[in-house]
Formats: structure tokens, sequence, C-alpha cells
């Protein structure tokens, strides 16, 4: 089975600088869902070309062959985000992550290129696209942004750019993202693929990282970025369903088996019909609670 | 952790650095053109400067002391020198550093009274000794002389003089460094003209490695009213320990001070620096009167104070003929 | 064969990393200095890397000086090929000859 498809889990995606060359060596042992190498913001101008080839290599390096990769690349309207794909593609990413998505127009640039680079170098591997929305125009124009591209695997808050587009800042209570969180959702949810909620920069702080998971997973987001790798357990553990989840979703499976066996068109459960969103949303659960370690690999 | 570089015009933000830095129990240095800091929420944690070829002014925050973050400051900082071309460097640091430092190349020279290394990154310290020792003279008494001479007045060719009739061979070092009103090239050309007589004899272009830069920043600094005693030591030590073995050195002739306190300080602690057991044989600190004009000594910096007023007939009775023609060209050429 | 003209460097003296600094040479071939702390086990293995990743980039007269801090074959690559087109101020490299 390939590593990556676009209904993967995806709690955690980890965010690597570049040019951090310790974390681009060792981010793969923390066993994040994802690990998103970063080539925007967390480096340097300085160091835009260094961290690229660095990328480049550790994309094709054994350690990341197991796990699923995304690279948050520079965007195309600067010197560095055609080099940044060029680099990228080449290096067999699973994923580009598109920073700074204010428009359809953004996707496709990017999807343009992406064909280019991919028929260049002949490979029939489909690179995914994953948008970040980072500003006020980007949250109004999320439901066409999330519907504009088949490569679309999910749309992802990015709040520190927002919340200064908003002329405003990130707080505990999280009012300030209120809208755009929910916006998101809704816009990745008609379109069938994943929502992401921000990084929490405050590294130190827990209990409000723990607090702000709970909210985000109650609203329905599949995952977060992170910045640091202690967060990743935390967050693995919060997302872990519940024994009572797990035990419905044993039952749901079960009983679509079953009724499969026995050549049932439809399947019913304490006399309520099980459709095919519900099974997927009960396999879905499975597949949760197997990388939540809360069940053993034999279910 | 973000690293950033902050040009010394930055002066908001040199001054944030500078209470670092006395947190730290560090003076900042007045001649550094650019420092690299490292700030975590806001706060600096870190701090390194350059200036010329030397590091220094470097210091981290004891919460996050530890290898990984001298290391990730030294690499900001030897990109900025080395994007200046600067491969040759030097580094002042705390002894206590000096393991840290290692791990980024570099090399020790010396300390002075355990409170300061000097280390460099390509030792060329070695290759310098080696041509000082094909220079090496006989003779029980090998005299020293240091020099920057800005310019060459009748005061220090008294002070060579004397020194060559009391020793069998003097080794003479011009201060390289160009920091002084007259360049190194005219210093050192009036040297060896006003000299040329003196058999006994070797003058020394400097180097690194007396008083310079390096060795002994403080010396450059304009107006700075005590030259720091740390750094004279550590000068000090360098010659003794390093360049006076190779010569064979074992006397160093200065010229008395009785005017200037500081220069009067600075040779009580050379006499006694040079004299201090170690493993090198002692060297005798020999001070001579200086010779007058008009109940004056004659000193470089009273040329220069002429030379401002235009009093070129004064000046004439100061200098060698050598220096007094260049003196001359060079306010024919200003006035004009 | 391509020239390198200016010096040039690349990487940091952290854990994992390795710091490389390219000038250029009068001299015919590639001279690599090397100093590592794991030099004595892998010192041969990481010149001749380094030598080959030059060799790739059509890079002939160059002296490589490199202070390695237990880096990752792929990272002294990547620092070894990025400090070569630094040097040489390609902006847009040839892809090919870097995997």
């Amino acid at each position: 089975m390939s590593k990556t498809t676009k209904t993967k889990l995806r709690r955690s995606m980890l965010f690597v600088p570049g040019s951090n060359t310790g974390m681009v060596c060792n981010a793969f042992i923390y066993k994040p869902d994802t690990v998103m190498f970063d080539l925007e913001d967390s480096v340097a101008l300085s160091e835009k070309d260094s961290a690229r080839l660095m990328v480049f290599h550790a994309l094709q390096h054994f350690t990341y062959q197991d796990i699923e990769t995304a690279v948050r690349v520079n965007p195309l309207d600067t010197p560095f985000g055609i080099l940044d794909l060029e680099a990228v593609i080449r290096g067999g990413v699973d994923i580009v992550r598109l920073p700074k998505t204010d428009t359809v127009q953004d996707v496709l640039d990017m999807e343009r290129e992406i064909e280019r680079i991919e028929k260049e170098i002949g490979t029939t591997k489909k690179t995914m696209l994953l948008a970040a929305i980072e500003s006020a125009l980007g949250v109004v124009n999320a439901v066409e942004i999330a519907r504009s591209s088949s490569r679309m695997m999910g749309i992802a808050l990015g709040a520190e750019d927002f919340v200064r587009d908003l002329h405003t800042q990130r707080t505990k209570e999280g009012g300030e993202l209120m809208a755009a969180r929910n916006q998101i959702l809704l816009a990745a949810r008609a379109a069938k693929i994943g929502a992401f909620d921000s990084i929490f920069s405050d590294i130190k702080d827990k209990e409000g990282f723990m607090h702000e998971v709970a909210y985000v997973k109650s609203l329905g987001f599949d995952g977060k970025s992170l910045i640091n790798p202690n967060q990743i357990p935390w967050l693995h553990k919060e997302f872990a369903p519940s024994t009572k989840n797990i035990s419905w979703a044993i039952e749901v499976i079960e009983a679509a088996k079953d009724a499969e066996l026995r050549g049932l068109g439809v399947v019913s459960l304490d006399g309520k019909m099980v459709d095919a969103p519900i099974i997927a949303r009960a396999e879905w659960i499975m597949d949760l609670a197997r990388a939540s370690g809360v069940l053993g690999e034999q279910l | 952790m973000v690293f950033s570089e902050v040009p010394s015009s930055n002066t908001i933000r040199v001054q944030k650095i500078k209470e670092f830095l006395e947190k730290e129990d560090l003076e900042i240095s007045e001649d550094i053109e650019t420092f690299v800091i490292a700030k975590e929420d806001d706060a600096i944690v870190a701090c390194g400067g350059l200036s010329g070829k030397v590091l220094k002014n470097i210091a981290i925050d004891e919460s996050i002391r530890g290898e990984g973050v001298a290391l990730s400051l030294m690499s900001e900082l030897l990109k900025i020198a080395y994007s200046l071309g600067r491969d040759e460097l030097f580094l002042f640091t705390k002894p206590m550093y000096e393991d840290v430092f290692e791990s980024c190349g570099f090399k020790y020279i010396e300390q002075a009274n355990q409170q300061v290394i000097l280390m460099e990154n390509r030792y060329n310290i070695d290759a310098y000794k080696k041509r000082l020792r094909k220079l090496r003279q006989s003779g029980d008494v090998i005299g020293s002389i240091v020099m920057n001479a800005n310019p060459f007045t009748l005061g220090h060719r008294h002070l060579v003089e004397q020194a060559c009739l009391r020793s069998h061979w003097v080794h003479l070092f011009v201060v390289k460094e160009d920091a002084s009103f007259f360049s190194f090239e005219d210093r050192y050309r009036l040297i060896c003209e006003g000299l040329a007589d003196l058999k006994n004899l070797t003058i020394h272009e400097g180097s690194d490695y007396i008083i310079s830069k390096a060795t002994f920043p403080t010396y450059f600094i304009k107006d700075k009213r005590c030259i720091d005693s740390l750094y004279t030591e550590l000068d000090l030590n360098i010659f003794r320990n390093h360049l006076a073995p190779e010569l064979g050195v074992t006397h160093r002739f200065v010229g008395e001070e009785p005017l200037c306190v500081v220069t009067n300080e600075y040779n009580m602690q050379m006499k006694k620096i040079l004299a201090k057991p170690s493993a090198f044989p002692p060297i005798e600190v020999i001070e001579l009167p200086r010779i007058e004009y008009n109940h004056e000594p004659i000193s470089a910096s009273r040329v220069r104070k002429l030379m401002k007023e235009g009093r070129l007939e004064e000046i004439s009775h100061l200098v060698p003929s050598s220096t007094y023609r260049l003196i001359e060209t060079m306010l024919s050429t200003t006035s004009h | 064969m391509s020239k390198i003209l200016e010096p040039a460097h690349a990487g940091t003296l952290e854990s994992s990393d390795v710091f490389v600094r390219v000038v250029p040479s009068e001299q015919n071939g590639i001279e690599i200095e090397l100093e590592s702390s794991v030099s004595e086990i892998y010192g041969e293995a990481i010149e001749l890397l380094i030598k080959e990743t030059a060799e790739a980039m059509n890079i002939r007269n160059i002296r490589i000086l490199v202070q390695d801090k237990g880096a990752l074959d792929y990272v002294i690559k990547a620092r070894v090929q990025t400090a070569i087109l630094r040097a040489q101020g390609t902006v847009s490299p040839d892809w090919s000859v870097l995997s």
C-alpha cells in the first residue's frame, strides 16, 4: 500500500525548518503523521538555496520513504517559489503546501507548474496540494479554493499571518480565529477534503495546547500543524478515539461485513440504517484507533 | 531561537546588547562592526561581535548554555566574516569556553590573568614563530623595542640608539595595524630611513601577534582613558611566551613616562609581567629617559599637535630629516 | 569543465551539520581539507563523497575545506553542492547533476 492517499490519517503535521539540519535529519523519529519541511517563513533569505537543496536530498533519503512528506514552498511570486517546486517535485514529495493562498488562481498557477515538472521528469506520481489560508481574502474564497483542483487533499489555517491581516493577535480563547476556523472546516467538508488547524506557538504551554487541540477536534478538524515534536504525543492522545467510539465502530464494521456476506443490500444496526458514509466513518475511527495505539494491530 | 545580524550603527538594538553583555559581566567593545544576536521570547539570550578579523563580546545566557547554541552563534559569525573575505580569524573568550570554541575550529594561543584567552582559527602563529627563529642573532644581551612611531621622532631615534649601545643586537617591531594618523607604510619607511646607520639592529614589520587589534584591542581605541590591564597582559604574555624565545630576547627597552600616568602604569605592568616566573626566561625592562626640546619631552603626540597648529619650524627640532620632509609635504598639500 | 571564481561557504557548525568552504584553486584537481569528529573511521569515505559530489558538478580546480560535525551523507552532499553553486553564482541549478 502506498504510504499516502488523499484520505490518510493526518492528525499531526510537523513543521521542520529546511535550514535546521538536525531537525531535518531527525524529524522522522518522532513519527508525526506527516513531516512538513518548510522552505518559507522559517528559512532566512540568505539560506533559501541551502534549505532547498537539503530538503531535496532529505526527501530522497530512505528515512523519509515510509512517512508522508509535505513541503511548504515559497509563493510563486517570489524568486524562490519556482526553484523550490523544481527541487521538491524532483525530490519526490507527496504534498506541496501552498503558502498564503488567497484565490483560486494561486492554486491553478501552482498546479500548472507542478504538472509541467512532473511531465519533464516523467513521473507517474500525482503530487497532492494542501492550500494554506492565511488572509481574510483566503478565508472568504475558501469554498472555491477547496474545490479548485483534483490534487487538493486539504486546506489549512495559517493563523499567524491571518491574525495580522485581521489587525489583531492570537489569544488563548481564540475568538479571533472562530470565523476562519468554521469557514475553513465548512469549505473542506463541502469539498470532501481535509481540514487542518494552525500551529500553537507557545511550546511550553502544554495546558493551552491541549485545550486548543480538544477544541479544534470538537469542531471537526482532522489535525493540526505542529512546530515542536514534543507536541506530537500530546496531540495523538487527544485525538485517540474513546472506547465507546471504538466499540461502536467495531459493531458497524461487523454488521456491514455480515450484511455483505449474507447478500443484504441494506445494513441496519439497532434499528438504524447504516449507509456508506457511516461505514467510512467507522473505518476512519478504526484507523485512528490503530494509529493512536489504543488497539492492537490484529484489528 | 532566532538569530539576527545587528550592525553597530543600529543604536537602539546595540544598547540592548550592551545591557545583555553587562549582565554577563562583559564590557561592550567600541570597535565592533557587526553583532550577531540570538533572541528567545524577544529577549537577547546570546551574542557575539565581529571587529576586523576578531570575534569577541561572545556571551550566552546561562539558561541556554550548551554547545548547541555556541555552535549556532559561531556559524552565524563565521558566515559574516567569511562573506567579508576574512579567513584568518581571532577570538576572545573566557577560559572556561576554550573547549567550545575548539570544536568550532579555533586553537588556543595565550591567556591573561585567567580571565581572557585568545584563540585563532588558522594557527598562523607557528609559521610566524618559525620566520622569527631564522632572524635570531647571537649575543648575551638581545634587546627589543616595540613602537608605533606615529610619526618617527628624535625621541624614538634616541631610544633605539641607546638600546643598540647597550645590546649585542636589537629587534625593533613596528606596530603594523593601520589605525594611526600615519599609515604603516609611512611609519615603517621613516623608521628604516631614520635608523639606517645602526648596524646591530633588525627592523621587523609587526604582526597580528604584537600590539595588534587581535592582541591588544584597547590600544587602538581613541581617547580610551585607561589601557585595559587585561589586554596589556595578554599582549605581553604572547611576547614573552611566543615571540621572545624565538629571538632569544633578554631585554625590552621603553621610554620613561614622567607625564602620562597611563603609559607609566603600562611600563610598570610590563616590568612585572615580563619578569614573572614562567616556563620562559625573564625579560628585563629598561626604562630610558626621554630627550627633551625646550624643556618638554619629544613625543609623537607633540609632533601631531604642532602639525595641527601648522608650526612646521618647531617640528624641525623634534624629528629627523626624513620625517620632516614627509610632514612638510603633507602640510603643503592640505593647505592648498 | 566548470570553474568556481569566488570563494563561498555553506552549512553550520551545529551538530549533525557540516561547514563547507570552497576556494578557487590554481592547481589542477580537487583538494580536500577535512576536520571531522568521526574522521578516524569515516574520513576516507567522507572525502570520497565530497570528491564525487564536486566531480558530478564538473568541478576540477577547487579547494574544499570541511568541518564535519557528524553529518549524514546527504547533508554533506547538500552543503558541498550549495557552496559550489554559490561560488559559481548559479541560481537555477541543473538538477540532474545534483541527485
